[in-house]
C-alpha cells in the first residue's frame, strides 16, 4: 500500500524494495531457497536500482507531471478492476489444489538438472536473447561519428515555433 | 532445426565480421546463409520430427513457413542493401536482423511455451532497436520508443497468460495444455475439471498475441511505429514479422487449444470484423503511402483471421499462400517506396505523381504491387482473397464474407490513390540502380506467376 500511495516516488521504491524481501522470504518458507536469492538479487538489486537511477534522472514531481483527462483515468480504472474481478473469481478456489511435488523442488539442483536435460535449448537460446539485447544496447548507445552538432534536427519544416 | 543452427551462425558471424575487417561482405554472407538454411528446409522435408525432447516440432507446416520467413528474408536483405551501407553500425544491423529471422523460426516451430516466449523476446528486442536504428530523425526514435512500451506491455500480457495455463495444466508441453485432462491429474486431484483459471490464460495469451499480430483492438502502435521506422525495417517488420506472429497465432489457438475451437471462434470473429472495419476505414484518409500500407497491413490480418476462424483445420494452407502474396506484393511496393523516398524525400501520394512517365519500370511495378493487395486478377493477392472467402462460405459464414467483400472493395479505393497519382503529370526522373531494377522484376513475375499458378506453392 505504502508503494503506491506515497508522494515521493523514491520512497515508494524503497517500499517496494521491502515487499520482494517479504516475497523472497515467502520463497524461503516454501523451501525454495535459489529462487529466493536470486529474487532479492535480481529484483531488490538491480532492477530497483535502475529504477531508482530513472526517476532520479528524470527529475518527477508535481509540476512536470503529465495531466491526464478524467475520462482516461476512469477508463482505465474500469478496465483494470474488471481485470482483477475477472482474475480473483477465476483464482478463488485454486488454494484447495495440492502441489504435487516433493518438498525440494526449488533447491538449485534440481533446478540445475531441469535446465540442462530437459530445458537445454531453451537455455542455449536465451544466450542469443541476451546477446540481441547486448547488441542492441551498444547499438543505441554508441555515439555516431557522422551526427551533426545539432541532432534531432532532420526535419526543421515539421516544427514551426 | 538445421536452418534455425544456421541463422544464429550466421548472426553471431555478422557480429564478429567488425573485428574480422569483413564488413562489405556481410549483406552477401547473410544472403549465402539464407540460402544454406534455404537447402537444409528442402532436405529435412521428409523428416518431420520433434527436436530436444519435445522443444521444437517441425512438422509440414513449421517446415513451410520457416521457408517462407527465409525466402521473404532473403529478398528483404536485396532489397535493403542501402541500409547497410548507408551509415555506421552495419554490423549490428545486420546481426540484429538475423536474430529477428531466428526468432521467428523459434515462433513458427516451437512446440514448447518457453520456446515460443524466447523466440517472442529475441524477436521483438531485436526490432526495438531496429526501429530506432535511424538515430537522426526524431519520428524514428518515437517508433522505437512506442514500440517497445506497447511491446513490452504485449509481451507481460502473454507471460502471465503462459504462467495461468502452466499453473492448470502443469507443463509448458503444447501437447500436455492441449489435453489438459491429462496434466490435471498430476497437478491437482482436489478439483474436478480444469481449474478457471486456465480459460483466462488462454484469454490473455490471446490478447498479447494480438498485439503482435496487430489486430484491431490492439493495432494502435502500429501505424505510428510503421510510419515511423526506417523503411527497410518497416517492410520487414509487415511481412517476416507478421509471418511469424500470425504463424504462432495459428499454431496456438488451432493446435493448442483446439478444444475450445467454438468458444475461440466467436472472439476471432468479434476481432476479425473490428480489424476490417476499422482498418480498411483508416487507410482511406491516410496520405502518406507508407502509413496507408501499415494500415492495410492491419487489414490483411482481418481477411486472415476470416480464413482461421472459418475452419482452423483446413485453413494452415491458405494462411500459408495468403501470407506468401501478401508478403510477395508488400516487398514489391516498399522496394519502389524505397526508391522514391530515397529521391524525392517523403512517401507521401502526390510524391508518385508523374511515375508511370518518368520510370515505367517503377510504375508499372508499383500498380501491380497495389493490385495485387486489392485483389485484382489474375494477380496473387486475388486468389489469397479468393481462397480465403472459398474456405468462410464454406464454413457457412456468408454474413461474415459478405462483410469482408464490402471492406475489400474499400480496400480497392484507398489501394487505387498511388496508382491514381502515377497516372497524373509531375516531377520527371527517378533513376534505379542495377540491382534494385533487377528485384523489381524478379518480385513483379513472382506476383504474376504465384497468381496465375496459386498450385506452385500450395505445399500445405
Amino acid at each position: 500500500m505504502l508503494v503506491v500511495f506515497s508522494k515521493n516516488p523514491v520512497y515508494s521504491i524503497l517500499y517496494l524494495i521491502i515487499t520482494f524481501f517479504s516475497i523472497a522470504g515467502h520463497y524461503v518458507l516454501l523451501n525454495a531457497q535459489f529462487l529466493a536469492a536470486v529474487h532479492v538479487i535480481v529484483y531488490a538489486g538491480a532492477i530497483m536500482v535502475l529504477f531508482l537511477y530513472v526517476i532520479m534522472l528524470l527529475n518527477l514531481n508535481k509540476e512536470t507531471e503529465p495531466h491526464k483527462s478524467n475520462l482516461a483515468k476512469i477508463a482505465a480504472v474500469i478496465c483494470a478492476g474488471t481485470m482483477m474481478v475477472v482474475l480473483v473469481a477465476s483464482l478463488r478456489g485454486a488454494s484447495q489444489m495440492m502441489p504435487n511435488s516433493g518438498g525440494n523442488i526449488g533447491l538449485v539442483k534440481n533446478l540445475g538438472k531441469v535446465l540442462f536435460n530437459e530445458f537445454l535449448l531453451p537455455f542455449e537460446i536465451s544466450s542469443i536473447l541476451l546477446l540481441a539485447a547486448m547488441v542492441g544496447a551498444v547499438m543505441v548507445g554508441k555515439m555516431d561519428h557522422n551526427i551533426p552538432p545539432v541532432a534531432n534536427n532532420q526535419k526543421p519544416n515539421d516544427n514551426n515555433n | 532445426m538445421n536452418a534455425l543452427y544456421v541463422i544464429c551462425g550466421v548472426g553471431v558471424f555478422a557480429l564478429l565480421a567488425e573485428v574480422l575487417n569483413l564488413k562489405k561482405w556481410i549483406s552477401n554472407i547473410a544472403l549465402a546463409g539464407l540460402i544454406a538454411a534455404i537447402a537444409w528446409i528442402v532436405f529435412d522435408w521428409r523428416s518431420v520430427s520433434y527436436r530436444f525432447q519435445g522443444m521444437m516440432y517441425f512438422d509440414h507446416v513449421a517446415l513451410a513457413f520457416t521457408a517462407l520467413i527465409l525466402i521473404v528474408t532473403f529478398f528483404w536483405f536485396w532489397m535493403a542493401k542501402d541500409f547497410f551501407s548507408s551509415d555506421e553500425h552495419i554490423t549490428e544491423k545486420s546481426a540484429l536482423v538475423l536474430f529477428v529471422v531466428a526468432g521467428a523460426i523459434m515462433m513458427v516451430a516451437f512446440n514448447n511455451m518457453a520456446i515460443l516466449f524466447l523466440g517472442l523476446e529475441i524477436l521483438s528486442i531485436s526490432l526495438y532497436v531496429l526501429a530506432g536504428s535511424n538515430k537522426l530523425s526524431l519520428f524514428s526514435t518515437e517508433a522505437s520508443f512506442k514500440y517497445f512500451l506497447m511491446g513490452s506491455f504485449a509481451t507481460g500480457f502473454l507471460l502471465f497468460g503462459i504462467t495461468l495455463v502452466y499453473g492448470a495444466t502443469g507443463s509448458f508441453n503444447i501437447s500436455v495444455i492441449s489435453n489438459p485432462a491429462q496434466g490435471m491429474m498430476s497437478v491437482a486431484t482436489a478439483t474436478q475439471g480444469i481449474p478457471r483459471f486456465y480459460f483466462i490464460g488462454m484469454l490473455l495469451m490471446m490478447v498479447g498475441l494480438a498485439f503482435k499480430i496487430s489486430a484491431v483492438p490492439f493495432h494502435l502502435w502500429a501505424p505510428d511505429v510503421y510510419e515511423g521506422s526506417p523503411t527497410p525495417v518497416t517492410t520487414f517488420m509487415l511481412t517476416v514479422v507478421k509471418i511469424a506472429a500470425f504463424s504462432a497465432f495459428v499454431k496456438i489457438f488451432s493446435v493448442t487449444f483446439s478444444k475450445y475451437a467454438p468458444t475461440l471462434q466467436l472472439l476471432e470473429q468479434g476481432i476479425m470484423v473490428a480489424t476490417l472495419v476499422v482498418a480498411n476505414i483508416a487507410a482511406v484518409a491516410q496520405s502518406n503511402v507508407k502509413r496507408m500500407l501499415a494500415y492495410s497491413g492491419v487489414a490483411q490480418v482481418g481477411y486472415l483471421l476470416l480464413a482461421f476462424s472459418s475452419d482452423s483445420a483446413k485453413s494452415a494452407g491458405i494462411i500459408f499462400y495468403y501470407l506468401a502474396a501478401y508478403s510477395a506484393a508488400t516487398l514489391l511496393a516498399f522496394t519502389v517506396i524505397k526508391i522514391v523516398e530515397a529521391q524525392r524525400g517523403s512517401a507521401s501520394a502526390d510524391k508518385f505523381k508523374g511515375l508511370f512517365k518518368s520510370n515505367p519500370l517503377v510504375g508499372v511495378a508499383m500498380a501491380i504491387a497495389m493490385f495485387s493487395l486489392a485483389g485484382i486478377p489474375p494477380l496473387a493477392g486475388f486468389f489469397g482473397k479468393y481462397l480465403v472467402f472459398t474456405l468462410s462460405v464454406g464454413s457457412h459464414f456468408v454474413g461474415l464474407t459478405v462483410l469482408a467483400v464490402i471492406t475489400s472493395l474499400i480496400g480497392v479505393y484507398y489501394y487505387f490513390k498511388p496508382v491514381v497519382a502515377m497516372a497524373q503529370a509531375g516531377e520527371n526522373k527517378l533513376s534505379v540502380s542495377v540491382p534494385d531494377r533487377y528485384l523489381l522484376i524478379l518480385l513483379m513475375a513472382i506476383n504474376i506467376l504465384i497468381g496465375i499458378f496459386p498450385d506452385l506453392i500450395r505445399v500445405i
